[in-house]
C-alpha cells in the first residue's frame, strides 16, 4: 500500500432523511464505514471532514434560481422537491451542500498534493441533477461541481470523469454535452430497461462536445464479462487519447447482482477489476490523482464489502 | 390523434413542369425524400420521390454527377411525366392510426395530406408518425419501463394501476401487449419514477409475474409455420 488516500466521511451526512420505502436512506454511509473500518484499513487513510460549500461552486453548475427554489423548499418543510423521488427533510438542502463542499475538500486536497487519491462517502448523491433540476435522488451534482473547481481553482484544462452507477448520469452528462474540456463517460444498465431512460451509444456529445461523450449501455442479465468486455472498447481508448490530467469517479454500486434496483449482475470482484483500472489510467494520465465520490448502491448487505475493496484498491494504487 | 396535429404544414411543392434536376435538388436541399407536385392553385397532382428521380436517370450518374452536356439531355425531363399520378393521399381529419395503417399497408413512405377539393394541406411521414409515438411510448421523459405477465381477464389492468398509484407514483404511460401465451397479456407501465424496487416487490407478492427484461417484446413477429 503506498497511496496516500483520503477518506471522506461526515455522521451529518445522516441527516438527510428520505422517509419510508426510499432506498436511498442514512444507513448507507455506516455500511460503507463499517466495511473500511472493520477492514482496519481507517488508519491508513487520511480522514476528511466536511465544511459546507461555497455557493460560488455550486453556482458554477447550477441554475441560482434552483439552488433558491432549493433551499426555500426544504426550509419550508416540503417533503418533496421536483419530483416525488427526491424525498426530503427540514436540512436536506444544508447536508446537500456539506455533501459539495466534502467533496471540494478532498479535491482541494488531492490538488495540493497532499493526497494521491480520495474516496468521498456522501448523501445524497448527485448525477442525476441537472442545471435546474433535482433528480432520481440528487439535488446537486457533486463531481461536475469538483470537475468545474478543478478546472477554475486549478487551471486545469481537461478533467475525465468516469461513471459506473447502474443509472446513466443524465445530469453530469447534460452539464458537460457542449464543453470539450469534460470527458464523461457511463456504463449502466440500457436505458430501455432502467431509469433515467437516457445514455443510449449515439448520444456522443453536442457541437464543440462531440465525442466527449461516451456511453456504454449494459442489456439486463449482463455483469463482469460484458463490463470488461465494454470498458476496454469503449473508456480506455477514448482516455487514451483524452488524457484527463484529473480523474473525478462517479462510483454507484447499484451494479451489483445483490442490489434490486437494477438487473445488471456485476460480482464484487467485478467492481474491483473496474476500479483497479481506472486508478491504473490515473497512474498513466493524471499524476495518479483521482477523486471518487459515492452515488448509488443500496444493498446494505453488499456495500461494507463494496467500499472496503474499493478503498483498498485506491490505497494500493 | 388526427392527422392535422402531426403533419408537417410548411410542404416543399414543385409545379409539374419543373425538371428533373431542380426537383432533385430542392430534395438534397431540404433534406427531403417526397415531394408533392401541385398545379397553380394548390391542388395535387401527384407526387415525386427521390427513388423515382433516381429510376428515371441513367444509372452512371450515380458514380459520377453528370457534365453539362449530359445534363441537357436529361433537362427536358419534366417532372409530370415521372410522377405518381393520384397517389395515395389521406385527409386532415384521419387519425394517426389511420395513416399508420395505410403507411404499413401501402409500404408508402408518405401521404400527401388533401382536404375535399384535393388542395394539399401537408404531408405525414413515417417520421413524423415515429415521433408521435415516441411521444406515446414516454421515451423523452425520466422513469422506469416494466413488464407485468397477467392473464387475460377483466381487472387485471385496474389491480396493477391501484397497486402503483397507492405507492405514489405517476405513470408515463401503460402499454398493453399480446404474448406468446394464449390467454396472458403483458402489461409494460411506464413509471416516472427510479425508486422501483418496493413496487416490483409488491405486484409479485400480489401473485403478478415481472418478466425477466430479455424476455420482453411489443412485437409480435409473423408466424411463419
Amino acid at each position: 500500500m503506498s497511496n496516500r488516500t483520503g477518506f471522506l466521511y461526515d455522521e451529518r451526512y445522516r441527516q438527510h432523511l428520505t422517509g419510508n420505502y426510499h432506498p436511498e436512506v442514512p444507513d448507507r454511509l455506516p455500511s460503507v464505514y463499517k466495511g473500511i473500518a472493520d477492514a482496519g484499513l481507517l488508519e491508513k487513510l487520511t480522514l476528511i471532514e466536511a465544511t459546507p460549500a461555497d455557493l460560488k461552486w455550486v453556482e458554477t453548475v447550477h441554475d441560482r434560481n434552483y439552488i433558491k427554489r432549493f433551499a426555500t423548499a426544504c426550509a419550508a418543510g416540503n417533503s418533496i422537491f421536483d419530483s416525488p423521488d427526491n424525498q426530503m427533510c427540514t436540512v436536506s438542502y444544508e447536508v446537500a451542500l456539506l455533501a459539495v463542499g466534502g467533496v471540494l475538500e478532498a479535491t482541494r486536497l488531492v490538488m495540493e498534493g497532499n493526497l494521491d487519491n480520495a474516496f468521498c462517502a456522501v448523501r445524497p448523491p448527485g448525477h442525476h441533477a441537472e442545471v435546474d433540476k433535482a433528480m432520481g435522488f440528487c439535488y446537486f451534482n457533486n463531481v461536475a461541481i469538483a470537475a468545474r473547481y478543478i478546472q477554475k481553482e486549478w487551471g486545469i484544462e481537461r478533467v475525465g470523469i468516469v461513471d459506473f452507477d447502474v443509472h446513466h448520469g443524465n445530469g453530469t452528462q447534460h452539464i458537460f454535452e457542449r464543453d470539450p474540456t469534460v470527458f464523461y463517460y457511463s456504463i449502466h444498465q440500457h436505458p430501455t430497461f432502467a431509469y433515467p431512460g437516457t445514455g443510449r451509444e449515439f448520444e456522443r456529445g453536442q457541437d464543440a462536445g462531440y465525442g466527449f461523450t461516451k456511453n456504454s449501455p449494459v442489456l439486463p442479465g449482463n455483469g463482469d464479462a460484458a463490463y470488461q468486455k465494454l470498458l476496454q472498447r469503449d473508456l480506455f481508448p477514448a482516455f487514451a487519447d483524452f488524457k484527463p490530467e484529473v480523474i473525478l469517479v462517479s462510483a454507484g454500486f447499484d451494479a451489483h447482482v445483490d442490489d434490486n434496483m437494477s438487473d445488471i449482475e456485476l460480482t464484487t470482484e467485478g467492481f474491483t477489476w473496474i476500479i483497479e483500472r481506472i486508478v491504473e489510467m490515473a497512474a498513466w494520465y493524471s499524476k495518479g490523482r483521482l477523486i471518487s465520490v459515492l452515488e448509488g448502491g443500496y444493498s446494505l448487505r453488499r456495500l461494507p464489502e463494496l467500499a472496503r475493496n474499493h478503498v483498498e484498491v485506491l490505497l494500493k494504487g | 390523434m388526427f392527422v392535422s396535429r402531426s403533419m408537417t404544414r410548411k410542404v416543399i411543392t414543385v409545379g409539374p413542369q419543373v425538371n428533373i434536376f431542380e426537383a432533385q435538388e430542392l430534395m438534397a436541399q431540404n433534406q427531403i425524400r417526397h415531394l408533392p407536385v401541385v398545379d397553380e392553385s394548390g391542388r395535387l397532382l401527384g407526387i415525386v420521390t427521390d427513388r423515382d428521380i433516381r429510376s428515371a436517370l441513367p444509372y452512371k450518374f450515380f458514380k459520377k454527377p453528370p457534365g453539362k452536356e449530359e445534363k441537357k439531355n436529361f433537362a427536358q425531363l419534366k417532372i409530370n411525366e415521372i410522377m405518381t399520378r393520384k397517389p395515395i393521399t389521406i385527409s386532415p381529419s384521419h387519425t394517426i392510426q389511420d395513416a399508420l395503417l395505410i403507411i404499413q399497408d401501402s409500404k408508402v413512405g408518405a401521404l400527401p395530406v388533401v382536404d375535399e377539393d384535393r388542395k394539399l394541406k401537408g404531408i405525414i411521414s413515417v417520421r413524423d408518425l415515429l415521433r408521435a409515438f415516441t411521444n406515446v411510448l414516454g421515451i423523452g421523459e425520466p422513469g422506469t419501463l416494466l413488464c407485468i405477465l397477467v392473464e387475460e381477464k377483466v381487472g387485471q389492468l385496474k389491480k396493477i394501476v391501484d397497486a402503483i398509484t397507492e405507492e405514489n407514483i405517476s405513470f408515463g404511460s401503460v402499454l398493453v401487449a399480446r404474448y406468446w401465451e394464449k390467454d396472458k397479456r403483458a402489461v409494460f407501465p411506464y413509471l416516472l419514477t427510479q425508486n422501483v424496487a418496493h413496487v416490483k416487490e409488491k405486484l409479485t407478492n400480489m401473485g403478478f409475474t415481472l418478466l425477466d427484461p430479455m424476455e420482453w417484446y411489443l412485437d409480435q413477429l409473423p408466424k411463419n409455420e
